[in-house]
């Protein structure tokens, strides 16, 4: 199991290497013009652009200005020209904005997505199992921007019963953190359960046909302990890869229009910030900041899927 | 281990049946019988026989909101058809325990074997759990377990399939039911483990009087351990009796049907004349070995799977040569590497005087042709979106040899020679039944004409009597097209059938070959003569005989 975690987390640093080239040959190589006349930014002086040059190290080879980028990521002396603020004190400055929203989100999409989905297996083709494939269908299909206009407009403007946006840090006050966070954690939320639903009714309905679960039954247990400790636990493994997946994206910064609309001024606000001013060096860091998450996360799930099933636990490849 | 009389378990006139889309099927029709305490009754009959309905329901595990079920089924007279679920889960496990075929699949993978035995004593035992782990300690004891101690903290896949259903039949038993039920649990065995698991199961049904309902559609297990027979088929109980009375003097024809199609290990077939023209295949010293690989960040080889080591055998023109061996003893990997499907490690393989050991895939795809292969599972092996006219007809059209009219044509006749009709062209393989579908992949292996074809355990997912209508197909075939086979098959009777030869495979090596009867009937090997004394027979009085000799 130890050896286990160490390969994968060794196969995660080679990963995240092979990751940091990408982004540094995107972003610096693959247009083919000055990358320092788009760094420095639209209104850019020439004594900025050779500062920007002489920095960088653009004028070395390719090898040389990759390890230049990296180390201006990564030593926190990335600098925005457009605002001339430091890249990694604001994405830093996010993170506890987009760590609330989807550490929230996600303890409500698994919760609810696996209510409904448990729900739903459980009542295969009565009237709650169809009413809860309609709700998931809608949810899926709603737009996050459309759903959160549709909530700030009833339940902020029309019934003042929420903020209109905003974050105020958890240590400040509790309750307030939570009463801004309300909205933007359900419409974060709400896809991730309809899908998340959706996927573990099916597999709930295949585990259900399995062998073992007609030996559980045989062996006199109830049906709820049936149902939980036998189909449920078993049907989880594959929302868990799902859920690694995912929250790794929204960590990292994918939650862009949700930070957006209700101004959390979390990292995926900056991204979009950024990109809406063709910022590149925020655009550069927070792409390698949320590829870390998401590696990291598909790491994490690699583990604990060790754990969830013992047949991966082995250690050895016979192929 | 005859019934001691009291009357345990009483079925009167079940009736099970199931919703379906195309409407009612009346899975098991008006079926009764009764089960003494310690007595073994075998209920036989082919898939779709309705045999594992009629015991699943016995305990209510068929129950659900597509199934109708009605009659009478007492358990010490208390009637439990129409008992509430929470009645029925105090009987199942308890009084009625279950045992199922498939020890693979039948316990959850994600919970140590120890944890899923404690977990039915404590279903139905105020028991703490570590009183329940010493029980469960014990139970693995008692069904024979080495270290139970410590296997009891065991993944279910870190057990052989003989332990598992070893294990499987401990948890069965932990709470010292009356009745036991078992579906067919030596069936996904091999004959040396399942002769164990049978003698096993005629121990504990002689010291804890236990009543057994023995499942299967293997009548040399029921001659081996059953007391009284009842034989099933299209829901209905066609035959009963004792075991004597159903072996030597059935009534129903389809009773003696069945009896008649077993194929038997110890009534030889009839000789046909030798068939040599000089060999096809030579195989000499052939290795395949796969690497375990195991490392921290880089894999190391640090052992190798010795699938198959050093075998060597040649098949004569014409003939059939069969190799016998258990799950693991190297035979498919052996037949696989024969074809070239998985590269050898070392050796030669020669066809028609020809190396091939080696060579590309292209350079094989001439050669492909020649040599084709029919599979295990007729279910996993057709390819469920495709017409079996394109099935059959594709290695006619991808070596270029027909297409069209033709193609339909050549395809026709082929389904004809299987013994299927030209309008099963445009059917897809879920409408066929298992022997018919086994015919498909023969005809598909016969489309280009082949010289060799190799045939991975053909019979063994069928029923018995479709086992002895594919392998006269197979026979008939050979005299008609001049094939030559390689029969791979863990079953020695049929192999024995089938063979003008034996290979018997043990660990990856040939460790007895030669003339088919000679093999069978003055082994030279030990490993040969434990698989043939593990076969059981389908003779009772021969059974008794040879247990009385081997003194159990």
């Amino acid at each position: 199991m130890a050896r286990f975690a160490v390969r994968r987390l060794a196969g995660m640093v080679l990963v995240l290497f092979a990751i940091s080239v990408i982004v540094f040959l995107i972003f610096n190589v693959i247009p083919n013009s000055d990358p320092a006349q788009r760094i420095a930014g639209k209104n850019a002086t020439p004594q900025l652009v050779a500062n920007v040059t002489e920095e960088w190290g653009f004028d070395e080879p390719l090898p040389g200005q990759y390890l230049t980028t990296m180390k201006l990521i990564f030593t926190g002396q990335l600098v925005s020209y457009s605002s001339q603020l430091n890249v990694d004190e604001q994405i830093w400055e996010g993170v506890p904005a987009t760590l609330s929203l989807c550490i929230g989100a996600a303890v409500l999409w698994m919760s609810f997505g696996i209510l409904f989905g448990y729900l739903s297996a459980v009542k295969a083709g009565r009237l709650t199992d169809r009413a809860l494939t309609v709700l998931a269908l809608v949810g899926i299909s709603m737009p996050v921007f459309w759903l959160a206009a549709i909530l700030l407009y009833y339940l902020t403007f029309k019934v003042q019963l929420f903020p209109s946006g905003g974050y105020v840090p958890l240590t400040e006050n509790p309750l307030d953190w939570a009463y801004h966070l309300v909205l933007p954690w359900i419409t974060l939320a709400v896809l991730f359960v309809g899908f998340y639903s959706r996927v573990l009714r099916s597999n709930m309905l295949d585990a259900m046909n399995e062998d073992y679960v007609r030996t559980a039954r045989a062996k006199g247990l109830g049906e709820r302990r049936v149902r939980v400790r036998h189909v449920l636990r078993n049907s989880l493994i594959p929302i868990v890869t799902l859920f690694g997946l995912d929250f790794g994206a929204v960590v990292g910064g994918g939650a862009i229009l949700v930070e957006s609309i209700f101004n959390l001024g979390g990292v995926g606000q900056y991204a979009a910030e950024s990109i809406a001013n063709l910022d590149l060096p925020p655009i550069m860091a927070v792409t390698l900041f949320g590829a870390f998450f998401v590696v990291l996360f598909n790491t994490l799930v690699d583990i604990a899927y060790a754990y969830l099933d013992p047949r991966i636990r082995l250690g050895t490849s016979a192929q | 281990m005859n019934g001691t009389g009291e009357k345990l378990l009483e079925v009167r006139d079940l009736q099970v049946g199931f919703a379906t889309e195309g409407g009612l099927v009346q899975a098991v029709d008006g079926v009764s019988f009764e089960l003494a305490a310690g007595e073994v009754l075998a209920i036989v009959g082919e898939s779709g026989s309705g045999k594992s309905v009629t015991a699943q329901t016995v305990i209510g595990l068929t129950r659900s909101v597509n199934s109708r079920i009605e009659g009478s089924v007492r358990l010490r007279g208390e009637e439990l058809i129409d008992a509430p679920e929470a009645e029925l889960q105090k009987v199942r496990g308890d009084e009625v325990a279950m045992v199922f075929q498939d020890p693979m699949t039948s316990f959850n993978p994600v919970y140590r074997v120890g944890d899923q035995i404690v977990e039915a004593i404590r279903a139905h035992r105020r028991m703490s759990d570590a009183e329940a782990r010493g029980l469960a300690v014990e139970m693995l004891r008692s069904v024979e377990i080495p270290d139970p101690e410590r296997r009891v903290d065991s993944y279910p896949h870190e057990f052989s399939g003989g332990m598992r259903q070893r294990a499987m039949i401990a948890m069965a038993l932990a709470l010292e039911p009356s009745v036991l039920i078992a579906d067919e649990p030596t069936t996904a065995l091999d004959v040396t483990i399942q002769a164990q698991i049978l003698a096993l199961l005629g121990r504990l049904n002689r010291e804890r009087e236990l009543a057994t309902i023995l499942i299967t559609h293997d009548l040399g297990v029921v001659a081996e351990i059953a007391d009284r027979v009842l034989v099933m088929h299209g829901g209905r109980i066609v035959e009963r009796g004792t075991l004597d009375e159903v072996f030597y003097s059935p009534k129903d024809p389809y009773t003696r049907s069945l009896l008649g199609a077993m194929i038997r290990l110890d009534q030889p077939p009839p000789l046909d004349p030798p068939r040599t023209h000089g060999p096809l295949l030579e195989v000499t010293d052939l290795v395949k070995h796969f690497p375990i690989k195991r490392g921290v960040l880089i894999d190391r080889e640090v052992d190798r799977v010795r699938a198959v080591d050093g075998v060597s055998f040649t098949v004569e023109r014409g003939e059939t040569l069969g190799l016998v061996g258990e799950s693991g003893s190297g035979k498919s990997t052996l037949s696989r590497t024969v074809l070239q499907l998985l590269e050898p490690t070392s050796g030669s393989i020669r066809f028609e005087g020809r190396e091939i050991a080696g060579l590309s895939r292209r350079e094989m795809r001439p050669l492909r042709r020649e040599m084709q292969m029919v599979f295990q599972d007729p279910y996993a092996s057709l390819n469920p979106r495709k017409r079996v006219g394109q099935i059959v007809g594709d290695p006619l059209r991808l070596q270029g040899e027909a297409s069209g009219a033709e193609l339909r044509g050549r395809v026709q006749e082929l389904l004809g020679k299987v013994g299927l009709s030209p309008e099963h062209y445009d059917r897809y393989p879920h409408e066929f039944s298992g022997g018919q579908r086994q015919r498909i992949g023969i005809a598909r292996a016969l489309a280009l004409r082949p010289k060799l074809i190799v045939a991975d355990e053909p019979v063994s997912a069928l029923d018995v009597s479709i086992q002895a209508q594919i392998v006269e197909l197979l026979d008939d075939l050979q005299e008609e097209f001049g094939l030559t086979y390689v029969f791979v098959a863990h079953d020695i009777g049929v192999v024995r059938h089938v063979s003008d030869r034996i290979a018997v495979m043990y660990k990856g090596e040939i460790v007895e070959e030669g003339p088919a009867d000679q093999v069978c009937e003055r082994p030279s090997h030990p490993y040969t003569e434990a698989l043939l004394a593990a076969v059981p027979i389908p003779d009772p009085r021969e059974a008794r005989a040879r247990r009385q000799t081997v003194g159990a």
